[in-house]
């Protein structure tokens, strides 16, 4: 059996008394393109969040590619991870955030060439080009020297696909990525997913309200409810058949509502 | 913008022409020291912004930023000397500092004293802004896996900077009123020039006339300043024009 690409262990996570992720078990393979789905206050922003280390762990190992991320090896022993063994692991993540983030003060073009320079060590021509090829992809070549303020919410998102591609990650977060949209700019972030989705070369997670866009991206859904991964399935099946009865009530009730 | 430009025109004619008037008139006598005063006050308060800017961002960014140790001497000085007088601070530099063997030239004890004593005000600005800048930012920068110190270098510190600009003018506008203290570390400022000519002289109105529209050139000039800066540093966020 090989290494899932990422992959939790009893993962605990917990504000005060208030556990939000207990006990998660879950994994996601290679290229694979995963869904969370659940109620409002479930946990799904929040296990992209510690996998993201925006929030640390209380209990468990978060692994990816096979190596922890939340703890390293030290003589055969697993240790709280060093600031230098989680931004080694964590280059491989990016991430998309609901309310878009990008950076107010940098143009389109400097948002996407800022980390690879300044993380990486990029060269900053090689970074442009680079990025100026991530732009066009998601159709903005032209806004390269518009700052965020003069963009739209779906081109703002869209930058912001970008700038975490020119990282080169090989896992893409995505947080509720049209949540924050007028519905007519939806279809234009949806579609880039869309088109990273089917490329194969990214490993996705995707928490999102858009029921209809899950069911046709991912290759696994999973439902989430107070903290825990109660059934999990392709999308035919978990939308189709649904068998746990807070599943059957959360669909009844999101498809109600579209 | 349109009115503080005007008026700081006005003021710039009114205190020229004043000194036209004071040139042809007998007023002369009184007018050189008058300038060595305000060469003073400029003096000292060029040196003492320049001390105070830095401080307040030295100690506003590691209260922010800093480890245990480091937010802690911070609060410490900001606390030692935001809550002490600044008069009481002057004395202490220039009178109580001796005995400890530890002398200083007056400029420097004004320029210690004043731009230490706004600095600490000046760090809680920075700190304000500083924690201002929204925690996505932050966010972002780690999921781009940036290290904590380009984040602050390039990502959170930018943006508070025009964030602190409001507030750092007015702190320099009041600095720049507080230098008539330094009368008290024997140096002649404006104030205190001003002053003896009247006590010599008794011309009180072309006197002070003179000394309140420095004041008010210097003030309009860091409020102008401060106005161009904020714009300069926040056109960004305006929605593009065409
Ligand atoms: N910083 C925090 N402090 C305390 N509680 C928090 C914090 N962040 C999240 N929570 C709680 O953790 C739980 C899970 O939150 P999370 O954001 O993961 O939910 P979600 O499934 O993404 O919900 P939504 O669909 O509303 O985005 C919620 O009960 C929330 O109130
Ligand atoms: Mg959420």
């Amino acid at each position: 059996m090989s290494e899932p690409k990422i992959r939790f262990d009893k993962v605990l996570k917990a504000y005060g008394p208030l556990k939000v992720l207990e006990d998660l078990d879950f994994h996601v393979d290679a290229s694979e393109v995963v869904t969370i789905i659940g109620p409002s206050g479930s946990g799904k922003t929040t296990v992209l969040r510690v996998l993201m280390t925006l929030e640390p762990i209380q209990g468990g190992v978060m692994y990816v590619d096979g190596e922890p991320l939340n703890m390293m090896m030290s003589d055969g022993q697993l240790v709280p991870a060093s600031k230098a063994h989680v931004r080694r692991i964590r280059d491989k993540i990016g991430m998309v955030f609901q309310s878009f983030n990008l950076f107010p003060h940098m143009t389109a073009l400097e948002n996407c060439i800022e980390a690879p320079i300044h993380s990486k060590g990029m060269a900053k021509s090689k970074a442009i080009d680079e990025s100026m090829d991530l732009l066009a992809m998601v159709g903005l070549a032209d806004k390269r020297d518009h700052y965020p303020s003069q963009l739209s919410g779906g081109q703002q998102q869209r930058v912001a696909i970008a700038r975490a591609l020119a990282m080169r990650p090989e896992i893409l977060l995505f947080d509720e990525p049209t949540s924050a949209l007028d519905p007519e700019m939806v279809g234009e972030v949806l579609s880039v997913i869309r088109r990273l989705a089917e490329s194969g070369d990214y490993t996705i997670l995707l928490v999102t309200h858009q029921m209809g866009f899950a069911r046709d991206v991912s290759d696994r859904v999973c439902f989430f409810d107070g903290g825990r991964m109660v059934e999990q399935g392709k999308p035919e099946a978990l939308f189709g058949h649904p068998r746990n009865e807070r599943l059957k009530q959360f669909l009844s009730k999101v498809l109600e509502a579209v | 913008m349109a009115i503080p430009r005007i008026a700081f025109i006005f003021a710039i004619t009114a205190f020229l022409a004043g000194l036209g008037v004071a040139t042809f008139s007998e007023l002369r006598i009184f007018l050189p020291a008058l300038l060595r005063g305000a060469v003073v006050t400029v003096q000292v308060s060029v040196l003492s912004i320049a001390l105070f800017l830095l401080t307040a961002f030295v100690a506003g960014i590691a209260r922010a930023f800093g480890t245990a140790p480091v937010r802690w001497s911070a609060a410490i000085f900001v606390e030692v000397f935001r809550g002490t007088s600044l008069l009481v601070i002057l004395f202490w530099f220039f009178f109580v500092l001796p005995e400890f063997g530890v002398v200083m030239p007056p400029m420097v004890a004004a320029v210690l004293g004043i731009g230490l004593n706004f600095g600490a005000y000046g760090a809680e600005v920075v700190r304000g802004a500083v924690q201002s800048v929204p925690r996505g930012q932050t966010e972002a920068s780690i999921a781009l896996n940036m290290t904590q110190f380009k984040r602050m270098t390039r990502i959170i510190i930018p943006q508070a900077v025009v964030i602190t600009i409001p507030g750092l003018s007015n702190l320099t506008i009041e600095l720049i009123k507080a230098t008539a203290l330094v009368s008290a570390v024997t140096l002649t400022d404006i104030t205190f020039a001003s002053v003896q000519q009247n006590q010599l002289h008794y011309r009180t109105l072309e006197i002070f006339a003179i000394t309140v529209l420095l004041y008010y050139c210097l003030a309009q000039f860091i409020r102008f300043g401060g106005g161009w800066l904020e714009d300069h540093f926040s056109r960004h966020l305006k929605p593009r024009s065409a």
